[in-house]
């Protein structure tokens, strides 16, 4: 295809030679009128160009209707058509506008760059606008400073996990909230119904004076998502695909040598006391040969990473048509995105139309529209057993029958893969309109109305050849269907006026009203005759095994009151306040109100009359800024009472009791004691986060070089908890507001235009954050349930999910330490022979020589849950990126490198790896590094397992061609082509340190190196 | 042209503010607001608030709390958990299983409480009213009756708790107090219902029932010393009187209702709940989908064969099926079952055994039985671990016994003997003293009610818990008398002191 392009392109240069050349000539004049000298003035494609002289005047050889450029240094790039009669008009070039006067996005407004008073990130589009990925928000990992992204799951469709400035609830939600052209879209990490070519730009609102205005929903940032407006008079369309390969970057982590896997197998057994498996022997129907079998090969040694695993392939082709001809603007964006995983039949499909709309109804009206209407489909299959016994074969003796090792094995991929269907359809629709009216000079009214609605179906069916519990029950069939509908109303007036030429004052005050409705209805039917028809007909079911659940119907509102005040005095000290009030229904009876003040000022002290002598600085400006914002976390109903129902046995036959007391969740061992909650607490609210920042904007060298700095304090207080009642309650536990987190930090962004000529330009870009989290106070002990490390007195609370590998939770909340640490045991190396490990183990398997030797730091010679201490950190000490770009005439070349630093990662299952195995201790190879195998060793979470997560990666390199070719229906053509993951310089030992923010790492397969070529073709 | 605008403005405020109200509705789910409205919503509390019983933690309890710690019971030696301690009769604050025996009593007041609270004082007919807070009354009174002979002295609260502000219910003044407000609920209840003889629910019988048992520990506590009862202002002969009394009108005002059943091993049949001995039985069923609903009361009784169905032979050369998978948890004392019973007793031949059989009838070798076990809870038509075995908590003989001990010998002979004759054994010797009658009748009732969460009662009230269990021998019988109060209760709640309460 891309043969065939190059040949089309010949073809037009061709053209363009053949036309009437004749000389043509002109004057350039600078934005006041004088004459410009040293303008260059190109035939763009053509070898033909000249400079001005000293009265502006050039001369050079051109056709009729052929496009010239007017360019130099610091100035906007023109261009003029030579007229049919060879003439050109003269040109009055303009200076470039300054990076200082782009108009940032800000709740409720914008704002020119420069004027700005709080701390928000912008992130330049044309970066990210050549790299695929499911939503736009994964592409913004290391793209702003403060802005956190972690793409830990390779799975298709998979969402990214975002924070700005750290997490600062424990119960509640810490991801940001997304808001596209005004309407709140939800949490950040997945949006994926707008396309990334129909943004025109994201802005991250970090500290309060930016986010307060989002109220009770600001408190973990805001990220404002834009879309495109067609340029006023041209036409265009586009159509753009990329395709995307991926290769794994390491090889899987499975036995490739049988007979490593048996002897291994054998030694972990025989070193934990059981007869060895691999000694030509059959149990439980199985046949498990000897070593000596093995070696003469008569075994199969199948390779099932072949039957499970396939090249992911990612294809998105986008056409996009932006128009706008006298009173009205068009943009439509459809993209069709789909997305292989590395698993057979595990796939993700979108496909998206953004549809905006623009008209001027009369000059000072304008009607706008905005609609979004997105498709995904999901097949879900995941998990297929690649890593399965290599010595067993695929198929029975007939060659047909799927061979299983006995009635109780369901792992066999290929039946999995036949069996199993998990498929969810999603539908996404954002329908909006929007009237802005400047009533008067400077007094201007936007109104807009949103109407979202969102359904998704999914269909499951576990054959009974697919799990135990299927195969117990006949076949499980499901369907589960939820709607989901959203409805925004918002206005506000916007007023600016001049006093004088000191004094500027703009006030904006509006409201909102938001109405969110949300409903589920899960279906199972187990007990089917045969597996044939899967979920279709639910009813053939066992009429005594079916199950109908709804998970209600929960409706919420909120109703927000907003205003801000921008005043700036002299064009130097600017001062900004907002306010919102936000009421909502979820809040408690007693606290249906919330109130979210922030103000902050900003000092342009390059406008002090003693810095103007120092004209080589653009802008130096300070900012400050304190407020409050919220954070709901609160579902709906959460305040209220709420009855729990059973059955009871009365009268013959099932009733429905009723009554006080609801289960809200289950413990003891194996889940057998019921938890109660549903006693109203009408005082419950949000968590609220006052924050404080200060920062400083410089920019230099006609803003070529440009710094921005921030530092920031975040409080976070009111944090939603649960509290345990006393017994004679008859409730266990109830949602209160208790506990305070920290988070400081500082930001840094720089960027250096370092070259920028013509035809060279070489610009560079570093981005830093360091965040510092603090859990300060869990509530009160007793009442919060804490526990205390029995050496030091710190109050702590499990969190996370458990491991089985170790029997326990992996992470703590600790008073005074960072969120999710890790608690456990330390080790000190390998107990070698004839070594005192230090400690002595009742049962003597801990303390022989080749296990763990696990630190005994209260010195009583046991080893016991006094021993634990904290033993790693989740949470990284800097995330960096550092982003190059360069170009020579049409063809650029970018780089980025991203990088996270000082945070421990939790190898989960490490010992269990056939990599780690394989080294593992033996009296004639006493490792000092891996233990001895054993197959029924308990391990104990210990530092053993915690391992540097601090890596650096070349995350992607791009390169790309622009042909501008300028005819009238085809403008310019685009190729590029990008190579993601390119190495990873970790001394983590699996296979990608970049995992969830608790910092475990699940294992699975290596990280994708993806490779990408695209085109973009413009009409 | 501004005006307008102004005004519209201020009016699609006002609209939409008033519009908006913030109250939340629930939806899909009950609440406070949307139930107790009609008869079916009040016998649907009603019986959550029975219901409160059904869950393991009360349930197991029941003999966790009254026969474990006795010389009738004892645990399998490797089951995990605080079981031991009460064997042992080391229960701290902390022991999980009296922990969550005293929430669920607490949650049981709780649902009849708020029955209690939202029918009386709603608009549904007078008789639906009575029968609907008779009924929550005698739960109240039931729950707190097993408190405070298992902790003595604990908060009490009389309305239901629907705010955190609630959450710290005061100490009761006194044990007085306490009993005093159960009296108080039985005779409300014996007041309000009519004998009506429903499976799983109570009746007016059962009100009586109970307040005859609550009398009869009241007067023999003080009788015998009991720590806790022995300084209260109790007139002994008076409230043995009140106890006989009750117990009088249950054995004989109901002779079509109930009575003795005469055929000892259909007492405990699983298919006959509505038998005539059956005052108060626990509801439950196998057709349930969750523990609960159904129970596993046979597993913990019955002795694990590997899964194989097992078989318990009769005297009569009968077999009845049991679950094969059993736990085996409680174990009755050797001693226990050779000192207490006559070889001939039917409750020891036909109720207590130490082997079991195939479905042919020849016994399992080698066997699996650890110990002697009851066949008092089987359901020969269990559905894998489900079963309808279910806990008998009030029977027509505890009160037959207790009648007999309030009212003495000369009322006293004939029910005691039926009950042994019934067991196929003699008459009690005649011409006993008052004094050994009753000591005679809590001979018996150790041997008709073992295993039916009554011994611990009857060791307390009678201050002999240290002299016959050989576990509490090392304790004053002030120190067994009650079961420390929960830790969470007393660092929750600021009403309950933490040294002992009593």
């Amino acid at each position: 295809m891309n043969k065939r392009l190059l040949t089309l392109l010949a073809l037009f240069l061709t053209v363009i030679t053949q036309a009437q050349v004749r000389p043509v000539s002109g004057t350039v004049y600078d934005f006041d009128g004088t004459p410009m000298i040293g303008v260059s003035v190109v035939v763009p494609g053509s070898q033909r160009g000249t400079v001005t002289d000293e009265n502006g005047r050039w001369t050079l050889s051109a056709a009729p209707g052929e496009t010239l450029q007017f360019w130099f240094v610091g100035y906007d790039t023109l261009e003029e058509v030579v007229g049919p009669d060879g003439t050109v008009k003269d040109v009055q070039m303009a200076i470039t506008a300054n990076v200082l006067d782009d108009v940032i996005v800000v709740g409720y407004g914008a704002v020119k760059k420069s004027d700005l008073t709080g701390s928000v990130a912008s992130v330049k589009m044309e970066a990210i606008s050549d790299l695929s990925a499911t939503s736009v928000d994964g592409l913004l990992q290391g793209r702003a400073a403060g802005l956190q992204v972690v793409n830990s799951s390779q799975d298709p469709g998979a969402a990214s996990t975002v924070r700005i400035r750290g997490n600062s609830s424990i119960n509640g939600s810490n991801t940001p909230l997304v808001v596209v052209n005004g309407f709140p879209m939800g949490d950040a990490g997945a949006l994926t119904q707008i396309n990334t070519s129909d943004i025109e730009s994201i802005e991250i609102l970090k500290d309060a004076s930016a986010s307060a205005i989002y109220g009770s929903r600001g408190a973990n940032g805001v990220i404002l998502v834009t879309t495109k407006n067609a340029a006023e008079g041209i036409t265009t369309a586009t159509v753009k695909h990329q395709t995307l390969i991926s290769t794994l970057s390491d090889k899987l982590d499975i036995w490739y040598n049988p007979m490593t896997m048996a002897q291994v197998t054998n030694e972990e057994m025989v070193n934990a006391g059981l007869n060895p498996l691999y000694i030509g022997q059959t149990i439980g129907g199985i046949y498990y040969p000897s070593l000596m079998e093995i070696q003469n090969g008569d075994w199969s040694n199948t390779n099932w990473v072949d039957l499970c695993l396939r090249t992911p392939v990612t294809n998105s082709t986008t056409v996009s048509v932006n128009s706008a001809t006298g009173k009205s603007a068009l943009n439509l964006n459809v993209n069709y995105f789909s997305d292989n995983g590395i698993y057979k039949k595990d796939d993700y499909s979108r496909l998206n139309l953004n549809l905006g709309y623009k008209y001027n109804i009369l000059p000072s009206l304008v009607f706008s529209t905005y609609n979004v209407f997105s498709f995904t489909e999901r097949n879900v299959c995941n998990g297929l057993e690649y890593g399965r016994n290599p010595l067993w074969p695929v198929y029975e003796e007939d060659g047909v029958t799927f061979w299983t090792a006995g009635p109780t094995d369901f792992s066999h991929p290929l039946i999995a893969l036949r069996d199993k269907k998990d498929n969810t359809k999603g539908r996404d629709f954002l329908v909006s309109g929007a009237l802005d009216w400047e009533i008067l000079e400077g007094l201007k009214l936007h109104t807009q109305l949103d109407y979202r609605y969102k359904t998704s179906v999914q269909d499951i069916y576990e054959a009974r050849t697919t799990s135990q519990d299927a195969f117990d029950n006949g076949g499980i069939a499901k369907i589960n269907m939820s709607v989901y509908q959203d409805l925004l109303s918002e206005t506000y007036l916007t007023w600016n006026r001049k006093f004088g030429t000191a004094h500027n004052l703009t006030l904006m005050a509006g409201h909102s009203f938001n109405y969110e409705q949300n409903r589920g209805l899960y279906t199972t039917a187990r007990g089917f005759v045969n597996d044939v028809l899967g979920n279709e007909d639910m009813n053939a079911g066992d009429p005594e095994l079916r199950q109908i659940y709804n998970d209600g119907y929960y409706v919420s509102k909120l109703l927000s009151f907003y205003g801000r005040a921008n005043y700036s005095l002299l064009d130097r000290y600017l001062f900004t306040f907002t306010v919102r009030a936000d009421g909502s229904t979820k809040f408690g009876r007693n606290n249906k109100w919330g109130f979210f003040p922030s103000g902050a000022l900003s000092w342009k002290m390059h406008k002090e009359p003693w810095m103007e002598d120092l004209t080589w600085l653009t802008e130096f400006k300070w900012r400050a800024s304190y407020g409050i914002s919220g954070n709901q976390g609160i579902n709906s109903y959460q305040t209220l009472d709420r009855y729990g129902s059973e059955k009871f046995y009365h009268s013959d036959k099932w009733m429905t009791v009723i009554g006080p007391g609801y289960e809200v969740g289950r413990t003891g061992a194996n889940d057998r004691y019921m938890v109660w909650g549903g006693i109203m607490n009408p005082d419950l609210k949000w968590e609220t986060t006052a924050q404080a920042d200060l920062g400083v904007d410089i920019s230099a060298f006609n803003s070529r070089l440009r710094l921005t700095a921030d530092i920031y304090y975040k409080n976070t207080y009111n944090l939603l908890r649960e509290k345990y009642l006393p017994l004679s309650s008859s409730y266990d536990k109830i949602w209160v507001n208790d506990g305070t987190v920290e988070n400081r930090g500082f930001e840094i962004t720089l960027d250096g235009d370092i070259v920028s000529t013509r035809d060279w330009t070489f610009s560079a870009g570093v981005v830093l954050s360091a965040n510092r989290n603090k859990v300060l106070h869990l509530g009160d002990a007793i009442s919060s349930g804490l526990s205390t490390d029995q050496r030091t007195g710190m109050l702590y609370e499990v969190t996370g999910p458990a491991i089985s590998m170790f029997n326990q939770n992996a992470s703590i909340l600790a008073e005074g330490q960072p969120m999710n640490i890790f608690y456990g045991y330390k080790v000190d190396g390998i107990i070698q022979e004839g070594e005192n490990p230090g400690f002595i183990d009742p049962s003597a398997l801990l303390d022989r020589p080749g296990e763990l030797k696990y630190a005994d730091l209260d010195g009583d010679f046991a080893i016991t849950s006094k021993d634990r201490c904290i033993i790693g950190d989740p949470n990284p000490d800097l995330t960096a990126s550092l982003n190059l770009r360069a170009s020579w005439k049409n063809l650029s070349l970018s780089v980025f490198l991203y990088g996270v630093f000082g945070n421990d990662v939790l190898y989960n299952g490490y010992t269990y790896s056939p990599r780690v195995k394989s080294k593992r201790w033996t009296p004639d190879n006493p490792s000092t590094d891996f233990p001895s195998l054993n197959s029924i060793r308990q391990y104990y979470l210990s530092d053993y397992f915690i391992q540097d997560g601090s890596f650096l990666r070349i995350q992607n390199i791009s390169l790309s061609y622009d042909f501008r070719l300028d005819r009238k229906w085809l403008k310019s053509i685009r190729l590029y082509g990008n190579i993601d993951n390119l190495y990873t310089f970790t001394r983590f030992d699996g296979f990608d340190p970049e995992v969830g923010l608790d910092g475990i790492y699940w294992g699975g397969y290596p990280k994708f190196r993806k490779f990408t070529m695209g085109i973009d073709i413009q009409f | 042209m501004r005006k307008t605008i102004l005004a519209t403005a201020a009016a699609a405020l006002l609209v939409l503010t008033g519009a908006c109200s913030l109250q939340e509705t629930p939806y899909g789910f009950y609440s406070g607001d949307n139930f107790y409205k009609t008869e079916e919503d009040a016998e649907s509390g009603l019986m959550y608030a029975y219901n409160a019983l059904n869950y393991l933690e009360y349930l197991r309890g029941i003999w966790y709390v009254g026969d474990i710690p006795t010389d009738d019971m004892y645990p399998k030696s490797d089951e995990p958990g605080d079981i031991h301690m009460l064997e042992n009769w080391t229960v701290t604050p902390n022991t999980e299983l009296t922990q969550y025996y005293y929430k669920y009593c607490y949650i049981g007041i709780n649902r009849a409480n708020m029955v209690i609270d939202r029918i009386d004082g709603g608009s549904l007919p007078e008789s639906v009213r009575n029968r609907i807070v008779g009924e929550a009354l005698f739960l109240r009174a039931w729950n707190y009756f097993s408190l405070v002979r298992t902790f003595g002295r604990c908060p009490v609260t009389l309305k239901p708790i629907s705010s955190l502000e609630q959450t710290t219910s005061p100490l009761a003044g006194s044990i007085r107090e306490l009993y005093d407000q159960i009296i108080k609920d039985c005779e409300a209840a014996i007041g309000r219902l009519e004998p009506n003889k429903v499976f799983g629910r109570v009746d007016k019988a059962a009100a009586q029932a109970l307040l005859s048992k609550v009398y009869l520990t009241l007067a023999s506590s003080k009788d015998y010393g009991a720590p806790g009862y022995k300084d209260m202002d109790i007139n002994v002969a008076d409230t043995y009187a009140r106890a006989a009394d009750y117990a009088r009108h249950v054995v004989q005002d109901y002779p079509t209702l109930y009575g003795f059943d005469p055929d000892l091993r259909h007492i405990y049949n699983v298919y006959a709940p509505d038998g005539p001995e059956h005052i108060f039985i626990m509801s439950t069923d196998r057709s349930g989908t969750h523990e609960g609903m159904y129970t596993k009361i046979p597993l913990q009784f019955l002795p694990n064969n590997s899964s194989i169905p097992i078989f318990i032979k009769y005297p009569d050369g009968t077999l009845e099926k049991g679950n094969g998978n059993g736990w085996g948890v409680f174990l009755i004392g050797d001693n226990f079952v050779t000192s207490t019973y006559l070889t001939t007793d039917k409750r020891r031949t036909e109720l207590i055994h130490r082997a079991i059989y195939n479905q042919y009838g020849v016994e399992v070798t080698p066997s699996p039985v650890r110990g002697y076990f009851t066949s008092k809870y089987v359901d020969p038509d269990f559905i894998g671990e489900r079963t309808s075995a279910r806990p008998y908590l009030i029977r027509f003989s505890d009160i037959a016994l207790v009648l007999a001990e309030a009212a003495g010998p000369e009322e006293g002979y004939p029910l005691v003997d039926a009950i042994r004759g019934r067991a196929g054994i003699g008459p009690l010797t005649p011409g006993l003293s008052l004094a050994d009658f009753r000591k005679a009748v809590i001979d018996e009732r150790k041997r008709e009610l073992a295993f039916e969460g009554n011994r611990l009662f009857d060791l307390r009230r009678t201050a002999s818990v240290t002299k016959t269990v050989q576990e509490a021998g090392s304790l004053t019988e002030e120190e067994a008398a009650f079961y420390p109060i929960p830790q969470r209760e007393v660092d929750l709640n600021p009403n309950v002191p933490s040294s002992n309460n009593n």
